[in-house]
């Protein structure tokens, strides 16, 4: 083993406030292979993507380029050693065509001065395209292109940029299997030409079928480095899987469950997910797992009225309800969005405001606003979920994650709401917060609530539900009673093997 | 929308800012005046003070509900040409019927009917607002010069113009009803659960509708208010003038945005009360009655209003970047 | 991948219907109903109107290419109009006030520039800002009256012809042409589209938001200077009200035209197209004897129809 890694990553650290992301360490990556970077979400493959490409800084660690000493402080000097990132979110405009969007700021300039050479930037835009076997025709306009040729264009413009990187980020999992083939081929030929490829990925049929080294990361650490032909998905998903539980929240026993609170039956809308059957009862938590991308936030957006559905029903409580996010507030739904920030709160409003604002109609029947009344209500609601906050009239944006979390909660606890849907409750969350989250959520349902709970760690919905239901392509593709949920079986299901 | 932005947003719980901000924007006025005061002799004269009163009046009522859409971070370009249908139409009900109190109806109901109508181009059409209601702007222009047709509409029954100007223990008409709607649009925002709800779309629509919030109906009633109130107004100048022209009222617009935005109300929403309008449209209407006393050529007029909403808008920008 | 035969709907060439239907609408409605509609000179008269409408409407596609909107351009205009008359009158040169327009055009796109790129603030509000101060300065110039006494040779810039050809329908190709070259044959023309469909790419390439804003803005008041030129030598004088609302035409022309508000999404062609749709529109009803007043309501309708139409398109 005397080959020289084209690029090498040793003993990087990073840590977040209160959290530590990544603890000591270590990558490298060879010319012409890819290299499988797996992981549970959480575990840290971003962090690490993005101190390579110079988004973040690492604390401690160093980099080394053909085995030279080199430092990353910026995009810029990441850019300089071929380091390219294919972003989820493409940085491409959409009228333009695929051309002058692989050479956007790189314009090849026409005799007539600030004109630019558009049969240049064309004929080259083919050489590249053709050089990762791309037959298009580079006048296409982009916005015309489904989602693999954007990636497509997306990894043309990293390689004209001469990228001998590129980090992909879970390419295929907007792709159909055709197009998800067609990926897999340009990247065999990337390979001939020697370009690295550090590929993230969930799917372990890719990670095997692609892979010419594995490594897992697992609570910000190195957990092994792999050859595909000596190890087994079943040793694998161990591998990625086994982490100790949060020894700070023990699970209470639970009510036995009460009647069906939520009834969804073949449930089908646009935004991606059809015939969506569960129930929720009274006293229970109700997990809803599966990959990024699967369909559950969609599916908790259209039960609670958010989105268009175009097929199904949904009972509460036994009436039927859809369409209106205000009379599902008002029948006792809450929603507690993914994104706290820009969906569960008004970050600049006060701590109160936001306490009070989905139970305006229940507190205040009559349509007047009394602050006396709302300011108790909220304080109530303070007390009770214990947020920490100087006054009510914090903006809420200056409380910690943790207490924001709870004021979306407290938000709802006042409407009296009874079924709550969480998606993904302690993202963003630190490690000792999260214990406090899981405690409001059996509060919950020890009062009789019903719940159900989006998460992408599976320990939590294992550790948390009481059964779960798993997604897989915007359908339900099991249900997991109590006895039967493991992160293994959660796993097993929700990733296509 | 970049919700992290939002910063500078204030509420009832937050209301001692609120306080101390209308304070500075008070001492502005006193400033102003003190300085009106000694620049001109006519100032200070019941006459002028009167005067001022009663043209702040006119610019708050038409404010007044404009502060409401911007609170949800909407524009509406069109009162000033609502102003003018409405007036318009008004008169010709008076003078047709000789009802003054149908006349009135007409005059709101045309503007609620119009603002209505801004309301369901920007919630079921999803035009921004700046375009569906300026677009509304040249269409009422273009119905109301056509529906006069260069005409006059004057002579209007005295009972009737005691609503402009008409006096009640010394003070002009036209005050009372903005103190009357200075405490409607005060409680309404401040003390009922829409109002509530208004604040809490400009500050961040999409977490309003997901907390329950039917975000287009109260869209929609805001638009609904703003016509309404531009209804009224132009009954006020209507009784005031004691004629009605198409071209009543149409450089009302770029003022009556200045008042909001002067007030405090921030054009990114959420932020803004209608007590800042009140003291907004005193401000402004002190700058333009400053011209005219000290005899500066009308044609000032829009250059200095047009610079003033520049400046309000920076600052209210200035604020939300410090914010951040 | 086999997307060789790449689909038609892909392509802005699909809008073609959405205008031209409107087009062919508006002319086979006013073929039947007025005779005088369908007859060369009346044809030549409506491009030849149209022609300052297509200089304010080609800077409009742009700016509102960028999610941008440009409510001064008319009383830019205006002023720059008054502007150019006083000057004229003043100094006798011809070209001295026509440098003059231009530089009151430039000033005012490089104060809308420098608001709305270095001061932020949003570009409806900001140009509605400088609509009121571009009034103001026409009124105060012209204290309301309107500038006469206008030489010869500048009226002749509209009045005139080379081979046959009015000079304004030679300079609104001109126009035409130049602005397609810009927009897409330069850096800037590209950097216009990204700046509407993700700014974000632009920062990624390493090119200033900020100074392509700015010429965006400049390039608006530019052309408003040049309609200046042809507005002053159609009207043989400058009046303080005479491009006000210009902008609203040119923004239904824009909108007529399939050049939607979001996403960068413009094309230069069907904003030609639109103006002709406008200049055809209020043509049609003039011969129909519609008061100009009823005109605005139906061209307001028109871009509402537009909208709506746009919208359902994004919905699709």
């Amino acid at each position: 083993m005397t080959v020289v890694p084209l690029f090498e990553l040793r003993g990087i650290s990073k840590e977040f406030p209160g959290v530590k992301a990544l603890d000591d360490v270590s990558f490298e990556i060879r010319a012409g292979e890819v290299h499988m970077l797996v992981g549970e979400n959480g575990a840290g493959k971003s962090t690490l993507m993005k101190i390579l490409c110079g988004a973040y800084r690492a604390d401690r660690g160093s980099f080394f380029n053909n085995g030279e000493p080199v430092t990353i402080h910026d995009s810029t000097a990441a850019r300089k050693f071929g380091i390219a990132v294919i972003f989820q979110d493409f940085t491409l405009v959409p009228y333009l065509d695929i051309a002058q969007n692989i050479f956007l700021g790189r314009e090849f300039s026409s005799r007539l001065p600030g004109f630019i050479d558009r049969r240049r930037i064309h004929a080259e835009a083919k050489r590249v395209l053709d050089m990762i076997g791309f037959d298009i025709d580079p006048r296409m306009p982009v916005h015309g292109l489904g989602v693999a040729q954007q990636q497509m264009v997306e990894i043309a413009k990293a390689l004209s940029q001469d990228a001998r990187i590129l980090v992909m980020d879970e390419p295929t999992a907007a792709l159909s299997d055709r197009e998800t083939e067609l990926l897999f081929a340009m990247i065999a030929r990337l390979k001939k030409n020697g370009v690295a490829i550090i590929y993230i990925s969930h799917r372990l049929s890719e990670v095997f079928a692609l892979g010419d080294r594995i490594t897992v990361l697992r609570d910000g650490s190195n957990i092994a480095s792999l050859l595909p032909a000596e190890t087994t998905p079943d040793q694998l998903v161990t591998l990625m899987v086994g982490r100790p539980v949060d020894t700070t929240y023990t699970r209470p026993s639970r009510p036995t469950p009460g009647a069906v609170v939520l009834d969804v039956k073949n449930l089908s809308g646009p935004s991606g997910f059809s015939d969506i059957n569960l129930t929720v009862r009274a006293g229970e938590i109700v997990g809803l797992s599966g990959l990024v991308g699967s369909g559950r936030t969609e599916v908790a957006r259209a039960i609670f009225g958010a989105d268009r559905v175009t097929a199904g029903e949904i009972r509460l409580f036994g009436e039927p309800i859809g369409g209106s996010t205000e009379i599902s507030a008002l029948r006792g739904m809450a929603l507690i969005p993914e994104n706290r920030k820009t969906q569960g709160l008004a970050l600049a409003r006060s701590v109160g405001d936001n306490i009070v604002l989905a139970g305006l109609r229940k507190l205040f029947p009559s349509g007047f606003f009394f602050p006396g009344r709302a300011m108790k209500a909220a304080r109530a609601i303070i007390e009770k979920l214990r947020i920490a906050t100087p006054t009510l009239r914090r903006p809420v944006a200056t409380l910690s994650g943790g207490n924001q979390q709870k004021v979306v909660v407290g938000k709802w606890l006042n409407a009296d709401a009874r079924f709550y849907i969480f998606d993904e409750p302690t993202r963003g969350i630190d490690v000792g917060a999260k214990a406090e989250i899981f405690r409001l959520l059996d509060g919950l349902v020890h009062n009789g609530a019903a719940i159900l709970m989006i998460s992408s760690e599976q320990i939590e919905i294992v550790h948390i539900c009481d059964r779960a239901y798993v997604m897989r392509s915007g359908r339900i593709v099991g249900e997991l009673a109590h006895h039967e949920l493991t992160e293994a079986n959660i796993v097993r299901l929700g990733i296509h093997q | 929308m970049n919700t992290a932005a939002r910063t500078a947003v204030r509420s009832r719980f937050t209301l001692s800012r609120d306080v101390m901000q209308a304070f500075y924007r008070l001492l502005g006025v006193v400033l102003l005046c003190a300085i009106l005061a000694t620049l001109s002799d006519v100032f200070l004269t019941t006459n002028n003070i009167l005067n001022v009163l009663r043209q702040s009046a006119l610019l708050f009522l038409m404010a007044s509900g404009l502060t409401l859409v911007i609170l949800t971070a909407g524009l509406d370009l069109s009162i000033g040409a609502n102003v003018a249908l409405s007036a318009c139409l008004a008169a010709s009900v008076i003078k047709i019927t000789g009802s003054p109190l149908l006349g009135m109806a007409t005059g709101i109901g045309c503007g609620a009917v119009i603002g209505l109508a801004n309301g369901i181009l920007v919630t079921a059409l999803r035009i921004p607002s700046f375009i569906a209601t300026y677009g509304m702007m040249w269409m009422l222009t273009g119905v109301t010069y056509y529906y006069m047709a260069g005409e006059t509409i004057h002579g209007f029954p005295p009972e009737f113009r005691q609503l402009g100007s008409g006096y009640l223990l010394g003070v002009p008409m036209p005050v009372y009803v903005m103190v009357l709607f200075l405490l409607i649009g005060g409680l309404f925002a401040q003390r009922t659960v829409w109002g509530q709800q208004i604040y809490a779309i400009g500050a961040n629509p999409v977490t309003a509708r997901l907390s329950g919030v039917p975000v287009e109906r109260r869209l929609v009633l805001v638009y609904a208010v703003s016509g309404a109130m531009a209804g009224l107004a132009s009954l006020i100048i209507l009784a005031r003038i004691n004629s009605a022209q198409g071209d009543i009222g149409e450089d009302l617009t770029l003022p009556a945005i200045a008042a909001v935005l002067v007030g405090g109300t921030s054009l990114f929403g959420g932020s803004g009360t209608v007590a800042g309008t009140l003291i907004g449209a005193l401000i402004l209407t002190l700058v333009l009655n400053a011209m005219n006393l000290l005899q500066i050529n009308s044609s000032w007029q829009p250059l200095v209003t047009g610079v003033i909403v520049l400046l309000a808008v920076w600052i209210d920008t200035r604020a939300r970047r410090i914010g951040e | 991948m086999s997307t060789r035969g790449f689909s038609l709907a892909a392509l802005p060439v699909a809008r073609v219907p959405g205008v031209a239907i409107v087009l062919v609408v508006l002319c086979a409605g006013f073929g039947v109903t007025s005779p005088g509609f369908a007859t060369p000179a009346n044809i030549a008269n409506i491009l030849t109107q149209s022609t300052i409408l297509l200089l304010l409407a080609l800077p409009m596609t742009v700016i509102i290419m960028t999610e941008g909107l440009d409510l001064s351009i008319g009383a830019v205009l205006t002023f720059a109009s008054i502007v150019l008359a006083v000057t004229v009158i003043a100094t006798g040169s011809p070209t001295l006030a026509f440098l003059a327009a231009l530089g009151v055009g430039l000033c005012f796109g490089l104060g809308n520039g420098v608001l709305i790129a270095v001061f932020d603030i949003p570009p409806f509000i900001t140009t509605l800002g400088t609509l009121g101060i571009a009034q103001g300065l026409s009124l105060l110039v012209t204290d309301g009256q309107s500038v006469v006494g206008i030489p010869r040779s500048i009226e002749q810039i509209y009045s005139g012809t080379a081979a046959g050809i009015p000079f304004p329908i030679i300079i609104a190709a001109l126009a035409y042409f130049i602005t397609h070259a810009l927009l897409y044959h330069t850096r800037f023309g590209t950097y216009v589209f990204a700046l509407g469909g993700n700014r974000e790419a632009l920062r990624v390439a390493g090119i200033s938001v900020r100074g392509m804003l700015i010429r965006v803005y400049v390039f608006g008041g530019l052309m408003a200077g040049f309609a200046a030129l042809l507005m002053t030598a159609r009207l043989n004088s400058a009046h303080p009200t005479a491009g006000i609302g210009m902008e609203f035409d040119a923004i239904a022309a824009v909108a007529v035209g399939g050049t939607s508000f979001e996403r960068g999404n413009g094309w230069l062609l069907g904003t030609l197209l639109g103006v002709i749709a406008v200049g055809v529109l209020r043509n049609g009803l003039n011969l129909l004897a519609v008061p100009s007043s009823v005109q605005v309501a139906c061209i307001g309708a028109l871009v509402i129809v537009a909208l709506f139409i746009d919208g359902m398109r994004a919905e699709r």
